[in-house]
């Protein structure tokens, strides 16, 4: 029972770090390192929240945190493909802005800077845990777990399978080459981004809205990096992407755990940012092994 | 002479581009939400010289941006994206204050070197971490600083609450630092911290170091490119690594300074961001020294001004959080159409 529930505590800690991870490795697949997965989050989260709380309606606040995350990425593509900014410096800036402007509706507009609170706050469709329904892991989860566990599976079908995912891995490979097939390089990067803001928003949303109903200045914190670490740890593939995504919220959900046992809590959450950290040495390094040459033997 | 004069124009050109811009965007968000939307800009600019105390606060909010602007201009230099400024200024806080709050029996002359040099060290030891990895194994260096961030601030936030903690203060701070050991005002200005001059004065050497001297070049060398800086006999592993070494030291100097001299203790909230904020000077002044200092000059004003501006006139601080946001954005973004290669 109690192992039940860290294993249901796992997965909800994991959800917006895989959703992240895949929003990040979209991207990456087209060659763009998105460090403005943790902004769009942010946004995502607030919006969510803040719609949730005007209309009571939870599927209003789920498509309208999607809807502002997508309006920010296309805001990054825009910057980013027309007008030649850098796509981190860039990506910077939407987290700034992101953060910036959460901030500021929360000091103007709610005239609470100190995070918002609903009263009253409407829920997520959860998976039931009605007799009939009962799988012992899965019941209790929200709509955007089950998303975005769907969301791996669909993400391979679409890189690998579909010609926009062909085309857009294309362009992440060689720009010039797939410039010279045809391939339209601009909408490419523009699409991959558009749905990194996609699931970005899911991201943000399944933080505010799954158990916590409530928006805090920073409530992200740092999740979207962990996520991109989780991506270039995978490099870029679906299978280990989830796998590094799941390993960085297992830990997650391990220091939530340890808090009981008198470890000091600052420690324990370090322990995804120290394992992103790790991971991703640890990748570059079997990198680095397997690519050294021979030893070449002396005559 | 005018030549050159043209060329200053050139290179101010879009950053400045930029940053009228962005005021101008945030004059009209003002003007929709503030009935005195005039006044609320001059609070927000010139406020800061409107007295002594006030023109203090505003040169102790620009040593931190410029020393950690220089540290990123170093690495940024030596092709190092380097966005571990708020981490690098926290261990170098922290440090200094541990080492202050532990040591206080020490007299002052050996402890003061001694603080600032913790903060220095503990600093470059977190610009080292991602450097080696970055030359050893490629990893790439934008995650590992912002994750080390993270990493250092929730250390940080331990041993402010558990190992140095004042029990008679609000919050995580940790006990004072031994007075003897506080950095001493500019003369003239009550309560700005001779670290600005240190700060000005650092920003000229770093622009000599970098621009005049031999290995200067080497390191810029190494920036534009590894592989050619290699083939001509640079070994750029080192200068990254050099960089980055400084790119620390300067953010725990920075913090060093910072808990020295201005608020005298280590408080878990003492940062508005100065990490990244800097990083956008640095970036906005297009990785110069000398406009970093500028720039600096600038932000402070406005992250000094606001709280002004929020006083007289209810508009909201984070505005300036906002703005920050679209002049990243702004400043990065190119109107000129660049010709496709």
């Amino acid at each position: 029972m109690y192992f039940l529930a860290f294993i249901s505590s796992v997965f909800e800690q994991s959800t917006p770090i895989l959703l992240a991870a895949l929003a990040a490795m979209i991207t990456l697949r087209a060659n763009i390192l998105n460090v403005a997965v943790e902004g769009m989050m942010l946004i995502a989260a607030f919006t969510a929240i803040a719609v949730g709380d005007a209309t009571q309606s939870a599927w209003l606040a789920l498509l309208s945190a999607v809807g502002v995350a997508i309006i920010f990425s296309q805001l990054l593509a825009v910057l980013t493909l027309r007008f030649q900014a850098d796509f981190i410096v860039a990506g910077l800036g939407i987290n700034l802005l992101g953060a910036g402007v959460t901030l500021f509706m929360l000091e103007w507009f709610y005239e609470s800077p100190g995070g918002l609170r609903p009263t009253e706050f409407p829920d997520l469709w959860h998976i039931p845990s009605t007799p009939s329904f009962y799988i012992p892991v899965f019941s209790g989860m929200s709509i955007i777990v089950v998303i975005a566990l769907l969301m791996v599976p669909v993400s391979y079908l679409f890189l690998y399978h579909t010609p926009t995912g062909f085309y857009l891995r294309a362009v992440g490979e060689d720009e010039h080459a797939a410039r010279s097939a045809g391939i339209r390089v601009g909408a490419m990067k523009a699409l991959a981004v558009g749905i990194s803001g996609l699931l970005s928003g899911l991201a943000g949303a399944q933080l505010a809205m799954d158990k916590l109903h409530f928006f805090l200045p920073d409530m992200t914190s740092g999740r979207g990096f962990v996520g991109l670490a989780a991506t270039l740890f995978g490099n870029g593939l679906p299978g280990m992407t989830t796998f590094a995504a799941f390993l960085f919220g297992f830990f997650g959900a391990l220091g939530d755990r340890l808090q009981a046992f008198n470890i000091p809590s600052e420690f324990v959450l370090m322990l995804p940012y120290v394992a992103a950290v790790l991971g991703l040495t640890f990748a570059r390094w079997r990198a680095y092994r397997r690519a050294r040459p021979a030893k070449i033997e002396r005559a | 002479m005018f030549h050159h004069l043209k060329a200053f124009g050139r290179a101010v050109g879009a950053p400045l581009g930029a940053i009228i811009c962005t005021l101008a965007i945030g004059f009209a968000i003002v003007a929709a939400i503030s009935d005195d939307p005039v006044l609320a800009y001059h609070e927000l600019l010139f406020a800061n010289f409107a007295s002594l105390s006030n023109f203090a606060l505003f040169l102790n909010r620009a040593t931190p941006l410029t020393l950690i602007a220089l540290g990123v201009i170093f690495s940024f230099r030596a092709g190092v994206f380097n966005v571990g400024g708020e981490g690098q200024l926290y261990v170098g806080a922290i440090s200094a204050a541990v080492v202050g709050v532990g040591l206080s029996q020490l007299p002052a002359p050996i402890l003061l070197p001694i603080s600032i040099l913790a903060g220095v060290l503990a600093g470059a030891f977190l610009g080292w971490i991602p450097a080696v990895l970055k030359v050893r194994l490629a990893v790439d260096e934008v995650v590992t600083t912002l994750m080390l961030n993270i990493i250092a601030l929730l250390l940080t936030s331990y041993l402010a609450n558990n190992v140095i903690r004042d029990g008679t203060a609000y919050g995580a701070v940790s006990k004072l630092v031994p007075d003897g050991i506080w950095l001493p005002s500019i003369p003239g200005i009550p309560g700005a911290s001779i670290a600005f001059p240190a700060a000005v004065i650092l920003a000229f050497l770093s622009w000599v170091v970098l621009f005049w001297t031999p290995w200067g070049a080497r390191l810029r060398a190494s920036g534009v490119n590894l592989r050619f800086a290699e083939a001509i006999g640079v070994a750029a592993d080192k200068y990254v690594i050099s960089a980055m070494l400084i790119a620390g030291g300067f953010g725990g100097l920075a913090g060093a300074l910072y808990v020295l001299g201005i608020g005298h203790r280590f408080d878990q909230n003492f940062s508005p961001a100065y990490g990244l904020v800097g990083l956008t000077c640095a970036l906005l002044a297009r990785v110069h020294p000398l406009g970093a200092l500028a720039t600096s000059l600038f932000y402070a004003m406005m992250l000094n001004g606001a709280a002004y501006m929020q006083i007289s006139t209810e508009v909201p601080r984070s505005l300036v959080n906002l703005l920050t946001g679209l002049l990243v954005l702004l400043m990065t973004a190119r109107l000129r159409r660049v010709r496709r290669a």
